[in-house]
């Protein structure tokens, strides 16, 4: 019945290799697809007054500094509360609670919830907790807050997945070195599970700068430039969202915002790679050559 | 577990130092804030008139946030802001808050260009709504089933545009269901078979920038901007502001200008109707 012949199987791996390539350039095309839209409908719109004014006319005339800069200062807040928290959780659930113990499992469990909930539950949740009942108002701060709070099971599940990775050798030879476990946590196995934090932290970055729902009702709508971290700003993406939905006009300088988001998206997933390696990367090479060569 | 303490501690010390350092805005000198949300319909225009104002007035500082009529209402309740938005007539029930006129929008029916039918009866709109008309043909048009779009739930236009036709929201059978005013031209203009039911300065926008759209008049009478100014166009909301009794000093001040001559560049800028005095 079945011909196993080169010849069959030699036709059947050709129409495998053409199903792959098509998938690939497919996946590719769609990219291709949304970034082409947004470069070719965004680029007319950018030059340098629109990055150095404040928007006018609901964002129809005028630029977006002051938006990008409201939208960095939240994605640092964000950063700069969730980075070290999630490296704490996961090193606390990866290296020091027992397996399947009881904290551990509760907070496993918080973090699937946590990572399922719907942004705009988030936005209410930041809202009455962070503007209304510590106070802060719409601010930068309280969307910061919010954020990481959203960021946070992404960062820590990949930044265990990083932890899981590193071999247990590793840790038995460290041990048996007589190193600390402080030691062992920050010259070893941190360095060694770089990739898995950065696909967290890029993960991270990707779902903040993305996020309007959860922004609406914390760091709010205001475009003014702000002047503290108690200020209320208005980011790029919730900008792009009321140019192309409430505003009859703003496309235009809808595209070239979206742009603009795209391009600082590339250029802090670049940013935040090489400096991760910068920090982390140079204490690993020595030793992994070590272990290599040990083992 | 000593890890998961300190954790918590972390959390526990940020909460206070953020906690405590949030009194120095309250502290600045003479700076005056005004805090306003609501509806995100009245927003663009309501920040407008804001940035316009703090250019008159240095030392004033006006929040515009966003989140519906009905969240302006409470906020402006509550006291969490100084002034709300709420794009729709002040209802009877809601005596405790007073209302201020600033402008008005026309909500009219749309349906693709390329469609044939230019005029419906109020009743075959109320049935095509209800799903008891599905198809073009059966109002005079091509042999097409209908594609309905309709407003989700919490939106003004969707409040005015019931009240009009004396539907109830559960009676109503959608294809589609949208949010804003862009969205629904978009879906018409992305359909020949769709209608949907949109802000009249939108769409009157929309058909001026040569887009392939229709605006359905309404017992007789054209959907435009024009008829919504003279009153005669029958389907149009009002743009309020509203404050928690009679409003005080620099909110009394912003309500003024926002009812002034000096923004009807603005408000005719967003498509919206500006009151006549």
């Amino acid at each position: 019945m079945f011909d196993f012949s080169s010849n069959h199987a030699g036709t059947n791996h050709r129409l495998w290799t053409f199903f792959v390539w098509t998938s690939g350039i497919l996946v590719f095309a769609i990219f291709g697809l949304i970034a082409g839209d947004v470069v070719w409908r965004g680029i007319g719109q950018i030059n340098l007054t629109f990055l150095t004014d404040s928007p006018t006319r609901s964002g129809r005339a005028g630029g977006i500094f002051p938006i990008l800069i409201s939208t960095l200062g939240i994605l640092g807040l964000c950063l700069g509360t969730a980075i070290p928290l999630s490296l704490a959780t996961a090193i606390y659930l990866h290296e020091f609670s027992r397996k399947n113990g009881a904290s551990a499992r509760l907070i496993d469990r918080s973090l699937d919830v946590l990572a399922g909930v719907p942004s705009i539950v988030f936005g209410l949740f930041g809202n009455a907790f962070f503007a209304v009942t510590l106070e802060l108002g719409f601010s930068l701060l309280s969307g910061g807050l919010t954020l990481a709070c959203m960021a946070l099971p992404l960062m820590i599940r990949s930044t265990q997945q990083g932890l899981r990775a590193v071999p247990d050798s590793f840790r038995l030879t460290a041990a048996s070195l007589g190193l600390s476990r402080t030691s062992t946590i920050f010259r070893i196995l941190l360095p060694a599970a770089l990739p898995g934090i950065l696909t967290g932290i890029i993960l991270g970055i990707g779902r903040a700068l993305a996020e309007t729902a959860a922004l609406l009702f914390t760091s709010g709508y205001v475009t003014r430039m702000p002047e503290s971290l108690f200020d209320s700003g208005r980011t790029l993406s919730i900008h792009i969202y009321d140019l192309a939905m409430n505003v009859p006009g703003g496309e235009s300088n809808a595209y070239g915002t979206a742009l603009v988001l795209m391009i600082l998206i590339v250029a802090i997933n670049v940013t935040a790679g090489l400096l991760a390696r910068m920090l982390l990367g140079r204490h690993i090479r020595l030793s992994f050559h070590q272990t290599r060569s040990l083992s | 577990m000593k890890r998961l303490i300190v954790v918590c501690l972390l959390v526990a010390v940020s909460g206070c130092v953020s906690d405590s350092t949030g009194e120095d805005p309250k502290t600045a000198p003479k700076t005056q804030k005004l805090v306003i949300t609501g509806s995100s319909t009245v927003a663009p225009l309501a920040a407008e008139i804001a940035q316009r104002y703090e250019q008159d007035h240095p030392n004033v500082r006006i929040d515009v946030q966003t989140g519906g009529s009905s969240r302006g209402m409470a906020d402006a309740r509550k006291g969490l802001a100084d002034i709300g938005m709420v794009s729709r007539a002040h209802k009877e029930s809601e005596r405790d808050l007073t209302p201020h006129l600033i402008a008005h929008d026309g909500l009219c029916l749309i349906v693709h260009a390329t469609n044939p039918v230019s005029e419906l009866t109020r009743e075959q709109i109320i049935h095509i709504y209800q799903g008891q008309i599905e198809n073009w043909k059966e109002v005079g048009g091509d042999d097409a089933e209908i594609v309905v779009v309709h407003k989700a739930e919490g939106r003004s236009t969707l409040e005015l545009f019931l009240k009009h036709f004396q539907l109830d929201n559960s009676e109503i059978q959608p294809d589609i269901v949208i949010g804003d005013n862009q969205q629904g031209i978009k879906s018409v203009l992305g359909n020949p078979h769709a209608i949907g039911y949109v802000s009249i300065g939108a769409a009157e926008y929309e058909v001026e920038q040569g887009r392939d759209l229709k605006l359905l008049p309404l017992g007789g009478i054209e959907a435009s901007t024009a008829h919504i100014e003279d009153g005669s166009f029958p389907l149009s909301r009002e743009l309020n502001l509203v404050t928690l009794g009679e409003p005080q000093g620099l909110a009394a001040e912003f309500i003024r200008f926002a009812q002034s001559e000096a923004v009807h560049d603005l408000i005719e800028g967003l498509y919206f109707v500006p009151i006549q005095k």
